[in-house]
């Protein structure tokens, strides 16, 4: 029953009706749906899929995290090891860039890559477009995106103390990050 | 003289040279043309022996075993592809890697042009069944190590098999499976998955690959002599919707034996697939 | 096989205990050094080892038959494979007795996301420097015993080892491969015939390879200074600032000590601690190699 695994090429048959919509691990071709994924096909909403959690390239509207490899006055780039919560296998990356007009949603003409992001820092996006060939397109123009971990000058790990402030519990210093909302607030 | 001396690895004399047999004691293949197969019948493969998911680092991975052939493989990707141009559809590469100690003579660990066919052969029986549609701007690596080799035939359709296993493996999206085989022409028979020295005798070999679940072939390769109706013939076995072949699998019996030949490695590739899905 | 009654209708969704090993490897993935300490913390590892403990191993011979000799070695998910090939040449003008022992390490781009094609990486070069050494100088093999004609035709041992699966630890996983092989080598009976000056070699009788002894090796790892790790894996690897790999014989005699780093935690120097713990293990690797033929 639900628990029988398809393999891909395998027809899945379906229910006398209309044709659902065909997510992932499905495709239709000649009149036939097919697997294209080995596990079990089920609904979600009037969507059928076989999903996997698999490491997988980041896409559009892919939740990522990675950590800021290099700052530039027009952007940040990011080496992305986590997509949509699942994570890349250990020295497997991808490369983003947040540029400097998505990373925030007001003032944009008034943001300054440096006071936003710091090389090392921790950082949870949403990728706008597949970008360029060398890079994803990432975003932290909305509250819950943003740094979610970084170590002040004195190497401690800072608090989020407003949206573009952190401080150091060491030394009680601020510096500033485009922080993002902690989960659960 | 061309110099083996590499900085990067340890190295041996200048020069050596394989043992040379006393021709007293060469009377081991006692096959002679004319004679019918030995060992195994015309249309039978050899057993196979396949496992999903032994490389942990791997994304995916399959081991497979058909007698003295022997090859590893790892999927690893969806990689960023390095290029400098933008690509709507992702990348399948293909790297194959003979170990030095697989074969008859020591094979010294630098690429050579039979890695590289052998790694067309396979990317080209793979290209298409793979979904690249879904993976803009990525590269799929796979990487096979051939530990043992016994004929360059079944190194290509075990390859096949194998990374078609890896890939279901790792969760990339495929239009179906792909299986291969090959087979020779010895003398008026035609002899499925031979060995090195089956292939070494025949006059003509071919390797089939395709995607059984939809019917359709995705690679043929084929070398020597060998009558056009001869490829139908055994291209058909794999072929097992394709109407048009089907006519020819009637001029030849046994042509069906091969067909179930076929649904068998199927089967143990569904079985190794299935075993891994339920363990993980 | 086939789902005659269609796809299920329950959503599909991932489980609790899924997301939560998502969660935790994503932190494992970012934090990796905290992710360790934690562990540590409590006194066990990521793979649920203690800080002591060795992984399992196993060594199969003789499956390639290609090969003059061969081992297929697992340690944890570690696999190496090493097959021995023996070749003919002359020997060196100041060593006519003398045969040659080649042993390498490839680290190819199948076993780790690490490593990418192309010719051999450093780590791999390095290893098989030391796993080279480990093998002269242990005296495993006499070349001298690899002699067909002296001045005019000796053994080359070509001893390559691939590593199929890294996780971690490469070292121990060789070395021992690279024994087991060598102990599972057979070479042919080899006629030097002065009149041709050729070599002519019998398919029917075959010598076994003459090992004189059975060096192990046995490595750790030092992480943050407070920690000694046994077998270190491919996730603990880059986390250490130490690595020791300590190579005894089959009488517990020293063979090789390799120190990368600095030996101390606390105060206290953790060679000869090290030592005493290679001791201790060896006995049950080396009786692996011991019942090869």
């Amino acid at each position: 029953m639900s628990s029988d695994l398809v393999l891909p090429g395998q027809p899945i048959p379906l229910p006398r009706g209309p044709v659902p919509q065909l997510g992932s691990g499905i495709y239709s071709r000649d009149g036939n749906i097919r697997a294209s994924l080995v596990g079990i096909p089920g609904y979600e909403g009037s969507t059928l899929s076989i999903s996997r959690t698999r490491p997988h390239a980041p896409s559009s509207n892919s939740i990522v995290l990675g950590s800021i490899t290099r700052l530039s006055p027009q952007q940040a780039t990011l080496s992305i090891s986590v997509v949509d919560g699942v994570p890349l296998p250990p020295g497997e990356e991808f490369t983003g860039v947040i540029r400097v007009q998505d990373v925030r949603a007001t003032e944009k003409d008034r943001v300054k890559i440096a006071d936003c992001f710091r090389g090392g820092d921790v950082v949870k996006g949403l990728v706008i477009s597949l970008g360029d060939a060398r890079s994803y397109y990432v975003t932290t123009a909305r509250n819950d995106l943003g740094v979610i971990f970084a170590t002040s000058e004195s190497g401690a790990t800072m608090e989020p103390v407003s949206w573009q402030e952190m401080r150091c519990p060491r030394t009680g210093r601020i510096e500033k990050r485009k922080c993002a909302k902690p989960e659960g607030l | 003289m061309q110099s083996n001396f590499d900085r990067r690895r340890i190295n041996g004399p200048e020069e050596s040279f394989p043992p040379v047999y006393d021709h007293e004691e060469e009377a081991e293949s006692s096959w002679k043309p004319g004679q019918s197969r030995q060992g195994r019948a015309a249309g039978d493969i050899r057993p196979i022996f396949l496992k999903a998911g032994l490389i942990s680092q791997a994304n995916g991975s399959a081991y497979i075993e058909t007698e003295h052939t022997k090859i590893a493989c790892a999927v690893y990707g969806p990689r960023q592809s390095k290029t400098t141009v933008y690509n709507e559809n992702g990348r399948l590469n293909v790297e194959v890697k003979f170990a030095p100690f697989s074969c008859t003579r020591r094979r010294a660990p630098i690429r050579d042009a039979e890695d590289r066919s052998l790694a067309v052969q396979i990317q080209q029986a793979l290209l298409p069944a793979v979904r690249l549609e879904l993976l803009p701007k990525s590269t799929i690596d796979i990487f096979l190590t051939v530990i043992e080799n016994d004929g360059i035939e079944g190194c290509i359709a075990s390859g096949s098999v194998a990374a078609s296993a890896a890939l279901a493996d790792a969760g990339i999206e495929m239009l179906g499976l792909v299986m291969a085989c090959s087979a020779s022409t010895v003398g008026e028979e035609i002899w499925l998955d031979p060995t090195a020295q089956e292939a070494q005798n025949a006059s003509g070999s071919l390797i089939v690959a395709g995607m059984p679940a939809l019917g359709t072939l995705t690679n043929v390769w084929q070398s020597g002599r060998l009558a056009p109706i001869r490829v139908l013939q055994v291209s058909s076995v794999h072929a097992t919707d394709d109407r048009i072949l089907r006519a020819h699998i009637n001029h030849s019996q046994g042509m069906e034996a091969c067909q179930e030949r076929f649904v068998d490695i199927h089967t143990i590739v569904a079985q190794a697939l299935l075993d891994n899905a339920h363990n993980t | 096989m086939m789902a005659e009654s269609g796809p299920s209708t329950s959503a599909v969704s991932t489980s609790k205990a899924e997301q939560d090993a998502l969660r935790a490897a994503t932190f494992q993935r970012l934090h990796p050094k905290v992710y360790l300490e934690r562990f540590l913390a409590e006194n066990l590892r990521p793979d649920g080892r203690e800080l002591d403990d060795w992984r399992e191993v196993s060594v199969n011979v003789g499956s390639i038959s290609s090969a003059d000799g061969s081992a297929l070695v697992r340690m944890g998910d570690t696999t190496v494979v090493c097959g021995v090939k023996a070749e003919i040449a002359e020997p060196e003008l100041d060593s006519p007795e003398e045969g040659f022992l080649v042993p390498n390490l490839d680290l190819p781009a199948i076993c780790h996301p690490r490593f990418k094609p192309g010719p051999p990486t450093e780590e791999a070069q390095v290893l098989s420097d030391r796993l080279n050494e480990v093998l002269i100088t242990s005296g495993a093999i006499s070349t001298k015993s690899l002699c067909i004609e002296p001045g005019r035709a000796v053994w080359v041992l070509y001893v390559d080892a691939t590593c199929i699966n890294y996780d971690g630890n490469a070292f121990d996983a060789t070395l021992l491969a690279m024994m087991a092989a060598l102990k599972n080598t057979r070479l042919p009976k080899a006629t030097f015939e002065s009149e041709t000056g050729r070599t002519v070699c019998s398919r029917k009788t075959k010598i076994p390879l003459q090992v004189n002894r059975l060096p192990v090796s046995m490595s750790f790892g030092i992480f943050d200074s407070t920690h000694v790790l046994a077998d270190p894996t491919s996730f603990e690897e880059p986390l250490l600032d130490t690595t020791l790999s300590i190579a005894v014989d089959e009488n517990g005699g020293l063979v090789s000590v390799t120190q990368l780093g600095l030996g101390v935690v606390g105060k206290e120097d953790v060679l000869p601690h090290c030592i005493s713990a290679a001791r201790k293990r060896c006995s049950g690797v080396i009786g692996l190699l011991a019942n090869i033929s």
